[in-house]
């Protein structure tokens, strides 16, 4: 494989990965928990800003080109995980303000504004992150380790790593009754409440724990790209991983890997090869329209996506069955099942 | 009885509700409503439409908060509880509209319905399955014994939102009982469902009582009231008109009048 080609499938399998890790964070908030989180972008990018600062040494070097805060040296994974830890500081706050007292739509509307305002303070305080050229020459972590060819290969391996580890702990929230009682309030609030669930805590910890995913996924970019800026988290920028998400299926932590495929990816990487018509950026700003009505779309035809939430059927438990003739295979199929809609 | 009074009854009340009052921008939903429910009966909330009876019971659960008065559950009061802290106490009610989770099947429906489970800790996070297991096994036995009780076996991996209106009236019926009630406020459980299955749910809420369940039930079909109702609070206006059984408030022309001019 000749050096460009390798560039660029490891380009495109750390992307996957970043955005992989990008769809279940939003899976969790949005297919689990309800919660439309239009600031999402704020937390990966919040994510990345952290793990730059956390990398870049002071803001001397270099020349002295870029001004930021901190400046520090650590290594890695150390700037990874304070990135996760630092946006779901941030997702702490921003959920007491739009979590304990609004409605969803509300709710939804709150984030947009937070992420519009932050990208505003982010590019207009320009010693904060280097204002709108934004940061630059970010080392890559672990280049030490091995040869520059081979190194986009290990940052390959590392970022698989992580999906796998992230991958463990997601799984255990919607395979466990803190899921099922998560999605409980995504279909009816007042009712979950009526059961002696307390809603807004429910929400907040997954507010904080998925967007928490959304800062790692960001740090893991930066530290690949070795730069980052207020255009590369445009508030647009949610509304791809909105419609990845419902393209693959809400709600499916398999389904959401497919549309991080399809969405980010596949249909960005499509567009690459259209020979340019029209006026120039032309195709580019179509990406933008596509992706808008994408997921309309999907939501009018296919509103459970390619792979829809799994139905979770569970055995019967073995000490019914003790002394009795019942079976422990599934009763006589449903409506549903005849019509193949379960998966 | 005479209006708004408050029974002598200490003993056997398991609900009281005190002068209870709410306003919306001016308007007085609930106007000063006073009235109690015994341990262990049906105590029936009736009225004309707008009378303030879907109001009486949100302020009972906690969704809106009385602008005044007092509610109190088993002696304690509960005013400034918030519906889970309500519910994680043993209060526990349905909806006047089918409020079922849509797209949990029937049985997780009813797993939910068990308070503050181990599995929804944040710790299950570190510890893993292993932390809740044991007593998610123990959640299931009882919800398969429900829907044996209830005849939803079939439907158990069925979509709630799949139901028709009877059959998801009955399973938030179920899913209040996976709660383990000590008060069960029902606003309406047989409304818009065929007459075969109301019966059939009014039997289960005839057998609940004769268990010892308290419940508070809203319903305007009055020969159920009659059937399964030991007392019946009568309100219009947001006021407590009369209490009684429903023979008498048959007989008392206040009550007749509210009821037709409603």
């Amino acid at each position: 494989m000749s050096q460009s080609m390798v560039y660029y499938v490891t380009t495109i399998l750390v992307y996957l990965g970043v955005d992989i890790l990008a769809c279940w964070s939003f899976n969790l908030q949005y297919g689990v928990a309800g919660i439309l989180n239009f600031a999402f972008i704020m937390f990966q990018a919040v994510g990345a800003y952290t793990a730059a600062v956390l990398t870049l040494g002071p803001s001397s070097g270099n020349g002295g080109f870029q001004h930021y805060i901190l400046g520090w040296t650590l290594p890695f994974p150390i700037p990874i995980l304070v990135a996760g830890v630092v946006a779901a500081a941030l997702a702490y706050v921003v959920g007491l303000i739009a979590l304990r007292r609004l409605r969803a739509d509300y709710q939804a509307m709150v984030m947009l504004v937070i992420s519009v305002i932050a990208t505003l303070v982010v590019t207009n305080e320009l010693g904060l992150f280097n204002g709108p050229a934004g940061l630059a020459l970010i080392p890559e972590p672990l280049s030490s380790l091995v040869s520059s060819g081979g190194y986009p290969w290990l940052y390959v391996g590392v970022t698989a790593a992580i999906c796998v580890i992230v991958y463990l702990f997601v799984h255990r929230v919607t395979s466990s009754p803190l899921g099922r009682t998560l999605r409980a309030t995504r279909d009816n609030q007042d009712a979950a409440q009526a059961l002696g669930k307390d809603v807004v805590k429910l929400r907040l910890f997954i507010f904080v724990f998925s967007n928490a995913i959304a800062g790692i996924s960001g740090a893991l970019l930066v530290e690949f790209i070795g730069a980052w800026s207020p255009g590369s988290w445009l508030y647009v920028e949610t509304f791809v991983i909105l419609t990845a998400v419902i393209v693959g299926g809400t709600g499916n932590n398999a389904g959401v890997i497919m549309g991080a495929l399809l969405v980010p990816i596949a249909f960005n990487e499509a567009t690459r090869f259209i020979p340019p018509f029209g006026r120039p950026g032309l195709v580019d700003a179509m990406q933008w329209v596509v992706i808008g009505i994408l997921a309309p779309i999907f939501l009018w035809f296919w509103p459970r996506g390619i792979i829809p939430e799994r139905r979770r059927r569970f055995k019967v438990p073995a000490i019914l069955l003790v002394g009795s003739d019942q079976s422990p295979t599934r009763p006589e199929m449903t409506t549903a099942e005849a019509k193949g809609e379960v998966d | 009885m005479s209006l708004n009074e408050v029974p002598n009854v200490p003993v056997q009340s398991f609900l009281e509700v005190r002068d209870l009052r709410r306003d919306f921008g001016g308007v007085w939903a609930v106007d000063g409503a006073s009235f109690e429910a015994q341990s262990g009966c049906i105590t029936a909330l009736i009225g004309p439409n707008g009378a303030g009876k879907s109001t009486v019971v949100d302020l009972i659960g906690g969704a809106l908060r009385p602008t005044s008065g007092q509610v109190l559950m088993d002696g304690r009061d509960i005013t400034a509880l918030k519906p889970h802290e309500r519910a994680r106490l043993g209060l526990v009610r349905t909806y006047q509209m089918s409020s079922e989770f849509g797209r949990l099947t029937v049985l997780e429906n009813l797993l939910v319905g068990v308070p503050d489970q181990r599995g929804e800790r944040f710790r299950t996070l570190v510890i893993g399955k292993r932390y809740w297991r044991e007593q998610e096994e123990a959640v299931l036995v009882k919800a398969f014994g429900l829907m044996d009780r209830f005849a939803m076996s079939e439907k158990r991996d069925e979509y709630a939102g799949n139901l028709s209106g009877g059959q998801k009236r009955l399973l938030e019926i179920m899913r209040s009982l996976m709660a383990e009630p000590k008060l069960l406020l029902l606003d309406e459980p047989m409304a818009g469902i065929n007459p075969t299955l109301a019966r059939v749910i009014e039997g289960y809420l005839s057998d609940l009582a004769k268990e010892g369940l308290t419940m508070l039930l809203i319903e305007h079909e009055l020969d159920v009231v009659d059937r399964l109702c030991e007392s019946v609070v009568f309100m219009a206006q947001g006021k407590v008109i009369a209490t009684g059984k429903m023979e008498e408030l048959l007989k008392n022309t206040g009550v007749l009048n509210a009821y037709l001019a409603g």
